[in-house]
């Protein structure tokens, strides 16, 4: 008798030790996989910090990269071709007053060349650091922008915004969504054979909407990144945004042709307003 | 006839609640229409042969009939369907075919424990509870139970646990073998139609643990969402 009651209290001991365990491993299990969930989105956010870090700098290092090209291209070659321009200028008083018209007429070429070349010298450094878009903001360099395109393409481009004055925004976000306006304008214009292209700034209290549609023969964005022809252009907007928590939407409408949405949080510009930036100092950029 | 069931119901309360507790998770099934998984339709077929199971062996049980038979006839169909289970959630082909190899090991086994233990088969009245099966069963339930907790544990494949169907049939059958498994090799000594040995509280855990883990299993079956259950 005494060996059955001993027997049914093993029996139990062992019973509930081994449901404890039961119980242990189940909570175990929950707690574990909650931990390690944790940690992997711990290891995805630096991750991912960390690649936008990359990205920022390589951007920084890009604008740095342009504005050093054009600071040169302005002091050492603008300078010397504005020197060669008045060497060429006395020189040509010279020849004018030999009288000699075979010399007068390659002198003058000679002129016309320098002053095209210092014209090109000017263009290539605007377009390298957008001087207008630091100084006068967004609509403004967005502007000045169509207006020399549409003098070297035949092509209309018409840009409207919803507001009369756009609020200056932070120099990152207005320089990111200026290059994303430049890159969808130029790949309109060199890939979608297009003869109109409209550009729309929209802003509310939380977001700025940049949109870019043209009338040309469209694109699929989802098949060009499964073929892995997206270039460096698209992956250069996506890389821009991701810096600043945008995103970008394609969109084919039904008319034809193509639009592009990016859309990025509001960032206004600090109440301590940073100095412009010149593309003829040299210092270094930090966006 | 109702009055003997009534009877027995009320003088064992334990036992009867796990048969009448099998209908909460096929009603969920049924309304949820979750038989259109895979996994919970052989949950849906496993639970209704253990509610027809049941209810033979509560009507033999209320008019105090050895039904250790069908115990024991279950017993390998309730293996091989709860494993099925397991054969469908491992992704290992490995781990698979282990589930499959033990399938007819299993099946083999237990009707050689069943003619071991009862040699004479159409003896149904003093027909005894199994020898070994139950407690291999337990074994193996319990090794693949842990096997699957590993491998989800390791995967990282499903985000929250809880919302997941078959962690909580994992949990219920985990808590129902655990109590089990050092009882189960008792019962054929214990349970002896002529020489029936009292096991006091040992004899009820079982039961409740049989009813926590139809519970959990009806907890599973509630987290059920057609387009968002995925393996």
């Amino acid at each position: 008798m005494q060996s059955n009651d001993e027997l049914k209290l093993v029996l139990l001991i062992a019973s509930i030790a081994m449901l404890m365990m039961a119980f242990f491993v189940i909570a175990f299990v929950m707690y574990y996989q909650k931990k390690r969930f944790e940690e992997e989105k711990r290891i995805n956010d630096i991750e991912k910090n960390y690649n936008r870090l990359l990205l920022d700098t390589a951007l920084n290092s890009e604008e740095t990269e342009r504005r050093r090209i054009a600071q040169d291209l302005h002091d050492d070659i603008g300078t010397m071709l504005s020197l060669t321009k008045l060497s060429l200028n006395q020189l040509s008083k010279l020849v004018t007053n030999s009288g000699d018209e075979k010399e007068e007429s390659i002198m003058k070429k000679s002129q016309s060349l320098v002053e095209e070349t210092i014209l090109h010298v000017r263009r290539i450094t605007r377009d390298l650091v957008p001087t207008t878009l630091e100084r006068f903001g967004l609509m403004e360099a967005i502007e000045e922008f169509i207006h020399k395109l549409e003098e070297d393409n035949n092509l209309v481009i018409a840009f409207h915004s919803d507001t009369e004055e756009f609020p200056r925004q932070g120099q990152k976000l207005e320089l990111t969504l200026y290059r994303i306006m430049q890159e969808l304008v130029n790949n309109a214009i060199k890939h979608a054979s297009c003869t109109k292209i409209d550009i729309v700034l929209e802003i509310d209290e939380e977001m700025i909407g940049l949109r870019v549609t043209d009338n040309g023969v469209g694109f699929d964005p989802e098949k060009i990144k499964e073929s892995n022809l997206a270039g460096l252009g698209l992956l250069g907007i996506e890389s821009r945004l991701a810096i600043v928590n945008g995103t970008v939407q394609y969109e084919q409408p039904a008319k034809g042709g193509s639009s592009a949405i990016a859309r990025i949080p509001v960032n206004p510009a600090s109440g301590n307003k940073p100095e412009p930036l010149h593309p003829f100092r040299r210092e270094r950029v930090n966006i | 006839m109702l009055e003997s069931y009534f009877s027995y119901i009320i003088r064992q309360p334990v036992i009867s609640a796990p048969v009448f507790l099998n209908l909460l998770p096929i009603l969920l099934i049924w309304r949820k229409r979750a038989y259109n998984d895979k996994l919970l339709l052989i949950l849906f077929v496993y639970l209704l042969l253990k509610l027809g199971v049941d209810l033979v062996m509560f009507d033999l049980a209320s008019h105090r009939k050895n039904n250790v038979v069908y115990y024991n006839v279950s017993i390998p169909i309730r293996y091989v369907l709860t494993s099925w289970m397991y054969y469908y959630e491992f992704d290992s082909k490995l781990h698979r075919r282990w589930v499959l190899a033990s399938w007819p090991l299993f099946v083999a086994f237990s009707m050689w424990d069943a003619i071991h233990t009862n040699p004479l088969m159409s003896d149904i009245h003093n027909h005894n509870v199994v020898l070994y099966s139950a407690t291999i069963e337990s074994l193996l339930m319990l090794f693949w139970i842990m096997l699957y907790f590993y491998n989800t544990i390791r995967a990282l494949k499903i985000p929250n646990l809880l919302s997941y169907p078959f962690f909580w049939i994992c949990s219920g059958l985990l808590l129902y073998y655990s109590s089990f498994i050092f009882i189960a090799p008792v019962l054929h000594y214990a349970a002896k139609w002529d020489q029936w040995m009292d096991i006091g509280t040992l004899d009820y855990i079982p039961y409740v643990f049989e009813s926590v883990s139809l519970i959990l299993f009806s907890i599973g079956i509630a987290q059920y969402r057609d387009k968002s259950y995925a393996k």
